[in-house]
């Protein structure tokens, strides 16, 4: 070997480097950027479903996904919109809000006009920024009022925030019914929290200070010493914010602590899954204020409970129904727009007035459609409508 | 080194011009994969680096998020001054959460952690002021110079700009004396603590760094997604990220950068099928653990030394006595031990020994199998405190002493059962030894690398003659545990003497040896001696002590039975009871006692 060469060679070497090097400079004068991404004209119309599909949230994000599958597959029935069929592509975002981050970039740089999802509160909270900037419309099944205190043009709510839900609680309870000894228990998940702090302003606004305000996590399991100390304040009313199967358990170990009160709740109390795992006999006389008070209200859930139940051979709830009016309304915004997206489509499911499984849409600036939820009582272990009074 | 330096530059080139080949999702995608990439590091620095079993990584980087979203959000400061707090704030928690690992080690660290990790997310999740379950959203887009930092592939260039200090730092501290020390440390904690290193300093550093790294990737992460929620800190993204520096391999910086950025790679091609990814993850980590214990990084040298298995055989060479001798001042007292006791529980181990060892003299000092010999080193090297009298080394009272300021007062010993740094070259067990620098000497990693640069080059030009002095040269780069016995003992001697101590303290250094290999030790020994080291050494081949040594000290049943230059003690009695019926004690030859003991 000579001693010339590996001299020549880290010659060369460097001399390659700074060709690189130059080559960097030059590409750097033009800062890089997103070119495509933009949804075709041509082909199917892409909609993103957004939902946890596995972890501690896939059975909600599950409901939510069948309910939209069901109204999109009616529409490609149907002949799809414009002659082009919709394509759903369900996306798992784990529950975890940099996973919904992610995705959120995912939906703005493929092509898809809209997203429908989450179940989760936090990680539609953590996409809602980036799908406002890239003017991509979602319907979320979130309810927690801060998706409303954004007020951001391309985020709609499929059912009302928990301020309406407790709103309409505290007003039967306190003001319909005249109790005044309420005792509270929720768990500190985003849910939880959320009715929570709503319940606790409608009660102030009352007037009303709870007897008992008692924090668990949303996995805890055994409930008796909070619900000991709730027992202590024998109160007539016993707030639960919590998921079904939670509220259930809490209920099961209020009555066999001998707690009597009255048990009141949002959306999961009227589910077929709090009264199970409750028990049905613990579960009697549950107050539930919520939008959909069960599949045989009137002809339209009807029709949507039967469909459910041919297409997945079990009984529609609460969620799905909601996923579904969230894919309903845009869909009928696809059609007006012929299949665009963007800001043509956020304003036309704000012009959606569609009288829903839930309700009447009217969507206000905050992105909220509807405005009002009912009361219903658990009686026989099905949910039943309190006569307006 | 030199030969890495193009492909670091090719790399930094491709980092740089990546952007331009992605779309907006696939640089969303990169970015977090980069913040993960500093977790990585962090995680890698305590836990593969230092041996410090860290759960609370993923706090470490909530902190740093939550720190900046909270003071930008609620307290309305700029996102900069809000991320250097975060950082502060970060290495804070880091130094907090070292505090459990001066007590506590390995899966107790580690049940520890992941508790004060649980508790961190336990706090977000309830405080008002953490925005509990719903997070903080809306933070503030970092500025910078008029970049606008909102679009992903401009914050990508702060990020590679801050990941490759980050990376060349943690490189550096784990190339440097420092790195070597942590490594040392986790590979025997006791060993590197008798060469002089301040254990407790050097875990508190390795929390405060990955604390930092954290933290880091806390604030970028604030800076990116502008938005934390407790779900992001949850204990199965630790999980994730243990997976992610498990895979890559977590001795090596470079491979837990590789194993965060294809494992974030991955999770997003997985990420409609999570539910058998999580299952995947878990089942990679075991055959990794299994098969592959140093990782993705670790396989190439896995092949490499398989493949140089075929290659020739290193030689072990004679030893170079030391040149120069320090002639030792008659009648000066080296060490003296003042009636020292020691009780364990029930057992008296020591009882009420004194020992005095002139300056330049070879001492030994035998007895039966627990006569307490090994316990009297304990306590003369700082590994048992004693509850009774006194140790002075030069007339100075060193008694309770930590080991490591006996290192730094002169006192090196070598262990019964050797042990040298398993997962260190020969050549990095003799340099953990001869860096003589105090702990509280980091502050100049961050101000004066060239410092630091320069010591570490001193340091291998002494390395290399001290192995070439005791014949090692050829095992430099060998690692201790492929090398016969013989070779690992020499070894540990070597190491001790790269302190430079005054006493060596030798425990069994024939043991295992064969008949011309403790020759040789003999010469060694004696070479040392002439070179001005007191050496006191716990001998059983009785051979060897008694045509070594000046002195003989004998222990039996924790007291002192007798105290003598060799030829004397052997004729004392109460030696002979003692070793009655332990013929192997009685090899002297020649000797009338060999018989009396058969």
């Amino acid at each position: 070997m000579s001693p010339h060469k590996p001299h020549r060679r880290s010659h060369r070497v460097w001399a390659a480097t700074a060709a690189c090097l130059a080559l960097g400079v030059l590409a750097a004068c033009s800062a890089p950027g997103d070119t495509g991404g933009g949804a075709s004209d041509t082909g199917p119309i892409k909609i993103a479903n957004v939902n946890a599909q596995s972890g501690q949230l896939s059975s909600l994000g599950q409901w939510e996904t069948k309910g939209v599958k069901l109204a999109i597959e009616e529409v490609n029935k149907a002949g799809g919109i414009n002659g082009r069929t919709i394509q759903l592509d369900v996306l798992d975002d784990q529950g975890d809000p940099t996973v919904g981050t992610n995705l959120a970039r995912k939906i703005a740089s493929e092509g898809y006009v809209a997203m429908l999802g989450t179940a989760e509160s936090a990680v539609t909270l953590a996409m809602a920024p980036i799908l406002k900037d890239a003017k991509i419309p979602n319907i979320t099944s979130g309810q927690s009022p801060k998706l409303a205190a954004l007020k951001s043009p391309f985020l709609f709510l499929n059912a009302p925030t928990s301020v309406t839900y407790d709103e309409t609680l505290a007003k039967y309870l306190v003001d319909t019914k005249g109790y005044k000894k309420i005792a509270m228990i929720s768990n500190n998940g985003t849910y939880g929290t959320g009715e929570h702090d709503a319940f606790k302003a409608s009660l102030q606004t009352r007037n009303v200070t709870p007897l008992a305000d008692e924090v668990v996590t949303p996995d805890q399991k055994d409930f008796s010493a909070n619900l000991t100390a709730i027992r202590q304040q024998d109160p007539e009313v016993l707030f639960i914010g919590a998921e079904e199967v939670e509220s259930g358990l809490i209920v099961k170990q209020a009555r066999e602590l001998g707690v009597k009160a009255v048990i009141a709740g949002g959306a999961p109390l009227g589910t077929p899954v709090y009264v199970t795992t409750a028990g049905a006999d613990n579960a009697e006389g549950s107050v539930v204020s919520s939008p959909y008070l069960g599949n045989d209200v009137n002809d339209a859930t009807k029709a949507f409970a039967a469909a459910y139940k041919a297409a997945y051979n079990e009984e529609a709830e609460l969620h799905g129904a909601k996923a579904y009016d969230g894919a309903k309304i845009l869909l009928e915004a696809l059609k007006k727009t012929g299949g665009a997206g963007g800001q043509a489509l956020a304003d036309a499911i704000r012009g959606v007035g569609r009288n829903g499984l839930l309700g009447q849409f009217a969507y206000d600036d905050s992105g909220v459609g509807v405005h009002a939820t009912q009361i219903g009582l658990i009686k026989a272990g099905g949910l039943v409508a309190e006569p307006t009074s | 080194m030199k030969r890495l330096l193009p492909l670091g530059l090719g790399l930094g080139i491709a980092a740089w011009l990546l952007p331009y080949g992605l779309d907006g999702y696939a640089m969303h995608v990169v970015d977090v994969a980069v913040v993960f990439a500093l977790l990585g590091i962090g995680l890698g620095l305590v836990m593969g680096v230092a041996g410090q079993v860290n759960l609370a990584q993923v706090a470490f980087f909530g902190i740093g998020a939550y720190t900046c979203a909270i003071l930008t959000t609620r307290a309305g400061l700029g996102f900069w001054v809000a991320a250097a707090l975060a950082l502060l704030a970060a290495v804070l928690i880091g130094l907090i959460v070292s505090i459990p690992a001066l007590r506590v080690q390995s899966h107790y660290l580690g049940i520890v952690t992941l508790g004060l990790a649980l508790a961190f997310l336990n706090w977000v999740t309830n405080a008002g002021v953490a925005g509990k379950s719903e997070g903080i959203s809306d933070l503030p887009v970092p500025p910078m110079f008029g970049i606008d930092l909102s679009s992903d592939y401009l914050f990508y260039y702060v990020e590679i700009i801050v990941f490759a200090i980050a990376l060349a730092f943690a490189l550096f501290v784990v190339r440097a004396p420092l790195g070597r020390r942590l490594r040392a440390m986790r590979d025997d904690s006791l060993a590197a603590a008798a060469l002089g290193a301040e254990i407790p300093l050097l875990r508190i550093t390795a929390f405060v760094l990955s604390g930092l790294y954290g933290g880091v990737a806390g604030v970028l992460y604030a800076g990116l997604i502008r938005y934390v929620a407790p779900e992001t800190f949850s204990i199965a993204n630790m999980f994730l990220l243990l997976a992610m520096v498990i895979i890559g391999g977590r001795q090596s910086i470079v491979g837990c950068v590789l194993g965060a950025v294809v494992l974030s790679l991955i999770r997003e091609v997985l990420v409609d099928f999570s539910v058998y990814a999580q299952l995947g993850y878990g089942t990679v980590v075991v055959l990794m653990v299994v098969f592959a214990p140093t990782g993705l990084a670790g396989l190439p040298a896995l092949w490499l030394r398989r493949f140089r298995a075929s290659q020739g055989r290193a030689e072990l060479h004679s030893f170079v006595p030391y040149g120069e001798a320090r002639a030792p001042e008659p009648g000066r007292v080296a060490l003296e031990i003042r009636e020292v006791s020691k009780r364990f529980k029930g057992l008296l181990a020591l009882d009420r020994v004194s020992m005095t060892v002139t300056d330049g003299e070879i001492r030994g000092v035998v007895g039966p199998n627990g006569s307490g010999k090994t316990t009297l080193f304990n306590i003369v090297s700082g590994f048992y405190a004693c509850e009774v009298g006194r140790v002075l080394l030069s007339g100075e009272d060193v008694t309770g002493f930590r080991p490591y300021r006996l290192s730094q007062a002169g006192v090196a010993r070598t262990f019964q059962n050797l042990r040298l740094f398993g997962d260190l070259t020969v050549r990095e067990n003799i340099l953990v030894a001869l860096d003589r620098t105090r702990t509280a000497w980091i502050w100049r990693y961050l101000v004066r690398p060239l410092a630091v640069v320069r010591q570490s080059r001193d340091l291998g030009r002494q390395a290399d003659e001290l192995l070439e002095r005791f014949g090692l040269a050829e095992f430099a780069a060998a690692q201790p545990r492929a090398l016969p016995y013989g070779i690992q003992r020499r070894v540990e001697i070597a190491r001790a003497m790269a302190m430079g101590p005054r006493l060596l303290l030798l425990d069994e250094p024939a043991a295992g040896l064969n008949g011309e290999e403790v020759r040789r030790l003999a010469e060694i020994v004696r070479a040392l001696r002439d070179s001005g080291v007191t050496v006191v050494i716990i001998e059983h081949n009785m051979g060897l002590v008694m045509s070594l040594c000046d002195r003989v000290t004998v222990l039996s049943s924790g007291r002192v039975i007798a105290d003598g230059p060799p030829r004397e003690v052997a004729a004392v009695p109460e030696v002979i009871e003692a070793y009655l019926g332990e013929s192997t004690y009685l090899s002297l030859p020649g000797d009338v006692s060999q018989e009396a003991g058969r």
